[in-house]
């Protein structure tokens, strides 16, 4: 007996069916400007890293941070950037430079954070600097950072 | 090694704590329904991002929230063959008995070795820091008592092979 | 200086609360499917009627302080409305209830009356606000949906002051305001600063969180020119249409469910962090002031640790054993296993999530005292003058920038 008909999704044909595009507002940049951007961050980030400076890097990092569809290369890219910072970074300075960032700042981190930790072993990826850095934003930011991660669908 | 455990289960427990934040919610697909939507996944605006922490690529957590339930999957270490075979086992004898764990859900996630579903009416009858205190026991234990069974069964099957072949010794 | 007086109900959630005009009785849902009754008597609070119609769980209830009506809303996806009547047989005073035909195919999820007390509206999962009136030919309750843009469940509704426009947090992200002006029901509003003319479903704002999160509670200031809603990403807003802008408080701690605006520059907020915490500003920015419990001071019983932190935090026993096992195979000797007997109560008044915060003692816009229910099957009224610092209980709330 044919069963298909039972696994279609009758409710996707509703009009007033609430899309994953509307639940949060699209990025106003173009995918190839995004790219582009990501590129002159890593460079930027780069410099800042030789002159020491870390929290500006992570600034510079997570400002404006890639989201939503198309953008998988720029997304990587500053992953990649990020965890080259985070993985410079000595594990006494970690708790005073995620103080010093903004809360929008720590909430885009605790996100990366996360997206880290879903790929272990990803290029540079090392769990337990991820899992350092994110006691020491936990400790900072609350558990309220966290359920921004959970909340928030621009993901990165 | 050990020392990426502390970190580890603190993360666990933040996530954990921060994901329990369930309220009661009827379905709105089916009316006269209240079931959990991380489960039946139909509105997608109740469900939340899902979360990984990870250790290495062989021990993760995976926290999946909703409006009114989340599912709590994790990936338990299993070094060679003994403990993939001894973890099997386990999760399998504690999951033909889910309802006396009352949270524990009878089958895992895919790629995962135990799945827990935690709804409202778990967080409304139990105290959440409870809860939460659980399942970091629950980390902790199954790791500990995985390995002290790898212990007894070579301890045994030396002592099987060593009066056994004591027969060719004389 | 008086500490908050607690009442424990139940051993059972309390999913609502509602107290009549003088305070002497308080209707309460156990989590059940029938509304329970409770008497003063003294310092105590007896059960003294049921109130049994609904065929679900009850998810909230709305006493009208002046026409001493009940309103409940269940998950049955009905209302009724009770009133006290005599007894045809007895004589005896019942409350007796009144079907309301709310027209929704799914679980109504929040109640409340309008400041005139002719019309309530109810939030519902089929994704509409019912605006029910009493219709004196037909001797029942009708209802008006508003429906238009709300694209999931409501979750909860309230008033502004001047009867006609409803506040609306929903699961869809966002809060909206909307005009509920019935035209057999309500005088023609004057202007305000939402809007000049609006016909029923006029939509005055739509807000949302910048970091998303459903908005579980909504509320209009006392004056009905601002609007604060409470969202799931542990985000509190405040929106003055006039300016216009948006104040974002980010918290630290977890979501909160509910809010009660309790002068023109104050609020409280309280979810599942477990104590109602207290909200000031102006047009000018607005942040978070402390909290009305006291974690280090109100525990009478059991041992109460010096320094420690409130619910929410990472503060178990077990959290602080971890801290210090960091090697496998000691965690689980005596002392270092999770729940010993002393350490099973959290250093605040409410041991579970709070769901509903209302207004006590006081008139809009000049509050003293607030109530707080949980589901921890406790009743709690503070005063909302005894603010515990932010720096003293380990809250923190960051403006996020104001947004235009």
């Amino acid at each position: 007996m044919e069963v298909n008909f039972r696994k279609i999704d009758i409710d996707q044909y509703d009009e007033d069916v609430l899309l994953e595009s509307e639940l949060y507002e699209p990025d106003p940049r173009d995918p190839a400007q995004v790219i582009s951007d990501a590129k002159q961050k890593a460079a930027t980030v780069r410099t800042s890293l030789a002159q020491g400076d870390i929290a500006g890097a992570l600034s510079i990092v997570l400002e404006d941070a890639p989201y939503g569809p198309n953008v998988e290369e720029a997304k990587n890219l500053t992953l990649q950037t990020l965890v080259s910072i985070l993985n410079s970074t000595k594990a006494t300075e970690i708790s005073g430079i995620v103080k010093s960032l903004s809360p929008d700042t720590q909430d885009t981190l605790m996100k990366y954070l996360y997206k880290g930790m879903a790929m272990p072993g990803w290029g540079d990826v090392s769990g337990s600097v991820l899992l350092g850095w994110h006691e020491k934003l936990t400790e900072a930011a609350g558990t309220g950072c966290i359920v921004r991660a959970m909340t928030d669908r621009r993901l990165v | 090694m050990s020392n990426t455990l502390r970190p580890y289960l603190a993360a666990v427990r933040s996530t954990l704590t921060a994901a329990l934040t369930l309220e009661d919610f009827a379905s709105q697909v089916v009316e006269r329904h209240n079931k959990p939507e991380v489960e039946v996944a139909q509105s997608k605006e109740v469900l939340l991002n899902p979360l990984t922490i990870s250790r290495n690529e062989n021990e993760r957590v995976l926290i999946e929230p909703s409006v009114n339930s989340i599912r709590l999957s994790i990936r338990i270490k299993q070094a060679d063959e003994i403990e993939q075979q001894l973890c099997h086992k386990f999760t399998r004898f504690m999951m033909q008995r889910a309802e006396s764990f009352v949270v524990l859900r009878r089958k895992p996630v895919k790629g995962y070795d135990i799945s827990f579903l935690i709804t409202n009416n778990h967080t409304d009858s139990m105290l959440k820091h409870k809860i939460v205190d659980f399942i970091i026991q629950f980390m902790e234990e199954v790791d500990k008592e995985i390995s002290e069974m790898k212990l007894s069964l070579n301890a045994r099957a030396r002592v099987v092979a060593e009066s056994y072949l004591a027969a060719f010794n004389s | 200086m008086s500490p908050p007086e607690v009442y424990s109900l139940a051993q059972t959630s309390i999913t609502s609360h509602a107290f009549n005009a003088d305070r002497s009785e308080v209707a309460v849902s156990l989590n059940t499917k029938d509304v329970t009754i409770f008497a003063r008597e003294g310092h105590e609070w007896k059960a003294t009627e049921t109130l049994s119609e609904h065929d679900k769980i009850i998810t909230s209830i709305d006493w009208a302080p002046n026409s001493n009506r009940i309103v409940t809303s269940s998950q049955d996806r009905n209302a009724y409305v009770w009133q006290l009547s005599p007894d045809p047989q007895t004589g005896r005073m019942i409350w007796k209830p009144t079907l309301v035909l709310l027209r929704i195919n799914r679980a109504a999820t929040h109640v409340r009356w309008s400041p005139n007390e002719d019309k309530f509206a109810v939030a519902s999962g089929a994704r509409a606000i019912a605006i029910c009136s009493f219709d004196p030919e037909g001797d029942w309750w009708v209802s008006r949906l508003l429906k238009k843009p709300i694209r999931s469940t409501v979750l909860s509704v309230d008033w502004h002051p001047n009867n006609v426009l409803l506040a609306a947090g929903s699961a869809d992200m966002k809060a909206r305001v909307l005009s509920a002006y019935i035209k057999d029901v309500d005088k023609k509003p004057s202007p305000t600063v939402w809007g000049e003319k609006l016909p029923f479903n006029t939509i005055c704002g739509e807000y949302t969180s910048p970091t998303g999160g459903w908005v579980h509670a909504v509320g209009f200031s006392p004056s009905g020119d601002a609007l604060a809603f409470a969202s799931h990403d542990s985000c509190i807003t405040v929106v003055y249409p006039g300016g216009p802008a948006a104040f974002t408080i980010k918290l630290t701690s977890l979501p909160l469910l509910t809010l009660t605006w309790t002068t023109e520059n104050s609020l409280v907020a309280a979810g599942h962090d477990c104590q109602p915490i207290v909200f000031s500003g102006s047009e000018g920015g607005w942040e978070l002031t402390g909290s009305l419990d006291d974690p280090h001071s109100n525990k009478s019983s059991g041992g109460s640790r010096p320094g420690a932190p409130a619910a929410g935090r990472l503060n178990s026993a077990a959290f602080n054993t971890f801290r210090n096992a960091d090697s496998r195979g000691i965690s689980s000797g005596p002392g270092s296993a999770a729940a010993p007997a002393t350490e099973s109560e959290l250093f605040t008044v409410h041991q579970n999530t709070i769901t509903s915060v209302r207004l006590y003692a006081g008139v809009p816009g000049n509050v003293t005292q607030v109530s707080t229910s949980g589901a921890d099957g406790k009743l709690v009224v503070w005063d909302v003058n005894q603010v515990t610092p932010a720096s003293a209980t380990g809250l923190a709330g960051k403006m996020a920038g104001l947004r235009i």
